[in-house]
């Protein structure tokens, strides 16, 4: 688990950029800027970046729509994420598919997926091509407390440990699914405690804490390629914006809300660089100042895209190449 | 006739040793079981009053549901965060509402935050945790009725409870944090997902007792075969090629091969400093603390750890005092 | 020419296909040793042995899920649905997922090989939730192509143009044509997708159908020579897309059309046909189009119920004679 203290900044950085850029949407929703709705992951950075940095750049990570994050956690651009968010030409998806669909083919991550469920099947799909391939490399896929009660949860654990895919699924447990809350919709305690009823390993993980998920999604990821087969992760976690953008989340106190944000990962992140002397307070101010200016070159990057033009609307529909034999 | 208390864990056993080792899964169903079995086991000795610390996952609640028994069960009144510190939160309320015994659910290092604050109480620990040295693999139902004999007996210090030792921390005269069983001290790092299992980092090690027959780090000084027996004196590893390589269970199904450079035994009362700082301290198999550059850290040993009851001894005691006949037919 | 069943073809498209390219793998249920519900792929597992033919649990999601994750990936999955009745409890991945992959994410994923096979129909006294036509709801979605053979040398030469589409595909196969035996070459060939066939040629009326009922239809026509009338039959082999200049050709030739499927009557592909023809043909028309079609109900258990509400030759030679004169 030894990082450098390069790598140890750079993750800081991520962090604070995902917190950043998702603030950034927050405000253009609220200028009435953004078009049709954004979920956003503020309070979830160490989810993103302990997994992001846990993993090879070959290996895959298949997300939610709260999970802007991830994507920029694995080295996607900022700017062409931002620009899909709002539909620009210039954006991942060419506009064509916004946040729920956010998708970076580039730095294998098939991003988000607007059903819940899918994505966990999906995942076993793209194992199964790497387990072929034999290069040890993993699929990842990331989905909520809510999601983990889909029929897709259940026979996506039950064939990956079956065929033994290596296939990591990491349940990001925020307590809510819209405005309903864990306790309320699952007959147990922790989502992880339902591996063993699929025959491979559940753990529970502070998801609140950067190098906790870090050193948890390691030491799993190389169990898995070590073909012990696949394993899930519960990430405990909060978010501190509602479900979507303009929810006020009136399912919450504020004494509640108050005290989901005492364990802001960032914070919790500084605190323990500058405890063990890895920085000083005076350089994370100069990375806070360097992910201002990337974002500001985000933001107009967005606002000169252009939008798609109209053809884009019978474009990417069927494959036109046929293989020849 | 006291109150018993009982604190069960919720937390404990999911962990990140279920992957690097091989512990069972000890779910939270299980732990429903067991304090329904200690509830009847307390019932049948005639407790009145069992105070229960309140859980996010319900261990009492779901216990007492069609539960039928004479004692009447309440649940602590506290704030819960839902972390450890509700452990020794409720262990503090359970001393000073004067119970006579606290049932504790859970492994090392469960049991470590309750005695920080029970004071005098005594513990009976029952194992649900991975690693295992200080509370017993016991049954419930002989938990729950021997912990049901200390609130009957009225003796002041039954020879069937003794002190445990702990080990310290201390800046100077001041005790920062304590441990019953292992201080593991690492090179600095990240307190992470907790459990220590990297040995490649260990710089020495503190141990309050040192048995072969225990799951842990105190294997490693337990496995050592000229090691005396250390009645209630501490033992100082240095970890480092040298002298010895001994083969350890440093959690379940996780046996290492750790170079033990020397060790030796310390006496209460001596001031044990760290060889280096700044590093990572382990507590019972859980790092918890960074101690920084510099700073002056010393451990200790003390014979201060809480007061355990001894099952089996206890529940001799009792049968000696025919506590397990029923008035005879004849005299009703 | 040597003939061959239905089933025998299909599984012959599938061997040819499996050895020229590796990547080809059929996976579902019961598909592997026992050799398929129908037999369809008796004999591919002990050729291709369990790296390319896959049992799997009863778990339809994960199936399909699998299939576009693997299709990802570049493999070419051919997953198999039980009986077409069982899609509707992985939809999703017909709807929502494969057909929309690669629009969403801009063109990101250039292909995505996955062909679905099913069985649908009925007649063989398997009742409401084991006979079912639904292919009029998948022609809904665009992005995704349906495909149904009426004959064995059709299914053949189908299945492979769809092995080597790189299209999400449904392929849907009729339980009763299973056994059914017909010409078919012995060499691999392709039968382009998109293109309807005039199976038999006439002058007087055309007759438009697709999979079981086409054959009734060509039998109906054999029929009505005896009675004078010269009948077209036009097979429309791929329901999306859908071939509108052939069937325009051929009503515009003979002026009078009736169109068969064994679907219920309310939606489907029968009225996707005469809006085509409305469109494209209706002052060719001497008379209204007719259509014959499954009563608006549930097919039922008992045999002579089930006889009377899907469609029959009879229910044909009706509604040409309403219009032929």
């Amino acid at each position: 688990m030894e990082l450098s203290q390069e790598k140890l900044l750079e993750m800081y950085k991520k962090m604070v950029t995902v917190r950043e850029f998702e603030q950034s949407l927050s405000e253009a929703v609220a200028s009435g800027t953004l078009p049709g709705f954004v979920h956003l992951g503020i309070g979830q950075e160490a989810v993103h970046v302990g997994v992001a940095y846990a993993l090879r750049a070959t290996d895959w990570v298949t997300s939610t729509h709260r999970d802007h994050g991830m994507l920029i956690a694995r080295g996607a651009d900022i700017k062409r994420c931002r620009a899909e968010i709002f539909g620009k030409a210039d954006g991942y998806c060419k506009g064509k598919g916004g946040s729920m669909h956010l998708a970076a083919f580039d730095k294998n991550a098939p991003g988000c997926n607007g059903i819940l469920g899918p994505s966990q099947t999906i995942n076993n799909g793209i194992a199964l091509a790497l387990k072929r391939r034999g290069e040890g490399d993993i699929a990842v896929v990331l989905f909520g407390d809510g999601a983990a009660h889909r029929g897709e949860f259940h026979e996506a654990l039950n064939l990956a440990s079956c065929w033994k895919l290596p296939s990591l699924a990491i349940c990001v447990n925020n307590q809510y699914a819209i405005s309903v809350c864990f306790d309320d919709a699952c007959s147990i305690d922790d989502i992880a405690a339902r591996a063993s009823g699929y025959g491979m390993p559940g753990l529970v993980v502070d998801g609140n804490d950067v190098m906790a998920v870090y050193e948890a999604v390691t030491e799993t990821v190389k169990s898995i390629r070590e073909g012990k087969g696949p394993a899930l992760l519960e990430l405990k976690t909060r978010r501190y914006k509602g479900h979507f953008e303009g929810d006020p989340q009136s399912y919450k106190t504020p004494e509640e809300i108050a005290e989901e944000m005492k364990h802001d990962p960032i914070p919790i992140f500084a605190k323990q660089l500058l405890e063990q002397e890895i920085t000083t307070e005076e350089d994370l101010n100069a990375i806070e100042e360097e992910v201002q200016k990337e974002l500001q070159e985000a933001i107009e990057f967005t606002d000169q895209s252009p939008y798609p033009s109209l053809e884009e609307i019978y474009t990417d529909l069927t494959y036109e190449e046929r293989r020849a034999v | 006739m006291k109150p018993v208390g009982l604190i069960a864990n919720p937390a404990s056993g999911k962990d990140i040793r279920r992957l690097v080792a091989y512990g069972s899964v000890f779910d939270n169903n299980e732990k429903v079981n067991i304090v329904r079995r200690v509830i009847l086991g307390l019932d049948a000795m005639g407790v009145k009053d069992i105070l229960i610390m309140p859980d996010y996952f319900g261990i009492g609640v779901r216990a007492i549901e069609d539960l039928k028994v004479s004692s009447r069960i309440t649940f602590l009144d506290m704030k819960r965060d839902n972390t450890q510190d509700d452990s020794a939160r409720a262990a503090e309320i359970l001393n000073e509402l004067g119970v006579a015994c606290i049932i504790t659910l859970g492994g090392d290092g469960t049991n470590r935050v309750v005695a920080k604050t029970c004071a005098e109480t005594p513990l009976l620990p029952i194992s649900t945790g991975t690693n295992n040295v200080f509370p017993s693999m016991v049954e419930g139902t002989l938990a729950g009725m021997a912990a049901g004999f200390t609130a009957i007996d009225s003796s002041d210090r039954p020879d069937f409870i003794k002190q445990a030792p702990r080990l310290t921390i201390k800046y100077g005269s001041e005790i920062v944090d304590m441990a019953l069983i292992d201080i593991v001290v690492s090179k600095p790092g990240f307190i992470g997902t907790r459990a220590v299992w990297d040995i490649s980092t260990l710089q020495e090690i503190f141990l309050s007792r040192a048995e072969p027959g225990n799951i842990g780090f105190s294997s490693i000084g337990g496995n050592i075969s000229e090691m005396p027996s250390t009645n209630g004196k501490g033992i100082h590893i240095i970890i480092g090629p040298g002298s010895y390589e001994i083969k350890a269970p440093i959690a379940p199904g996780l046996i290492r091969s750790v170079p033990v450079k020397a060790y030796r035994l310390f006496e209460p009362g001596e001031e044990m400093p760290l060889a280096h700082t700044p590093a990572m301290i382990a507590l019972d198999g859980e790092r918890e603390r960074i101690e920084r550059k510099k700073m002056q850290v010393a451990v200790e040993i003390d014979l201060h750890g809480p007061w355990v009851i001894d099952i089996p001894r206890a529940l001799q005691q009792a049968a000696k005092q025919r506590l397990f006949h029923n008035p005879s037919p004849s005299r009703r | 020419m040597r003939e061959i069943t239905y089933a025998e073809a299909i599984r012959e498209a599938l061997r040819q296909e499996m050895k020229l390219d590796d990547k080809v793998f059929v996976f579902g249920e019961d598909v592997g040793a026992f050799g398929g519900c129908f037999g369809v792929t008796a004999g591919l597992y002990d050729e291709f042995g369990p790296d390319r033919v896959m049992d799997t649990p009863i778990s339809e999601a994960a199936i399909l899920g699998t299939a576009l994750g693997a299709a990802l990936m570049g493999m070419r999955p051919v997953p198999e649905i039980m009986f077409i009745d069982f899609m509707t409890v992985c939809m999703d991945y017909l709807t929502n997922q494969a057909p929309k992959t690669r629009y969403m994410c801009g063109g990101q994923v250039q292909k995505l090989p996955m062909v679905v096979r099913a069985p649908s129909g009925g007649w063989i006294r398997a009742a409401g939730q084991h006979s079912q036509s639904l292919e009029g709801w998948f022609t809904q979605v665009p992005g995704l192509k349906v495909v149904m053979p009426a004959t064995p040398h059709d299914a053949k030469g189908l299945l492979t143009a769809s092995l080597r589409d790189n299209n999400p595909i449904l392929f849907i196969e009729h339980k009763v044509l299973y056994n059914e035996a017909g010409p078919v070459p012995e060499e691999e060939y392709v039968i382009p997708l998109g293109q309807a066939e005039v199976k038999k040629e006439g002058t007087d009326i055309t007759l438009i159908s697709y999979s079981f009922m086409l054959n009734k239809a060509l039998s109906v026509a054999e029929q009505l020579a005896g009675q004078g009338i010269s009948a077209e039959v036009v097979d429309l082999r791929t329901l999306n897309p859908l071939d509108h200049d052939t069937i325009a050709q051929s009503v515009q030739k003979t002026h009078k059309a009736v169109v068969v499927q064994e679907a219920v009557e309310m939606g489907g592909v029968a009225g996707q046909v005469v809006k085509s023809l409305m469109d494209s043909s209706f002052d060719y028309l001497d008379a209204p189009i007719k259509t014959v079609a499954a009563a608006n109900t549930v097919i039922p258990f008992s045999p002579p119920l089930e006889d009377a509400m899907l469609p029959s030759e009879e229910k044909i030679v009706a509604a040409v004679n309403e219009i032929a004169g």
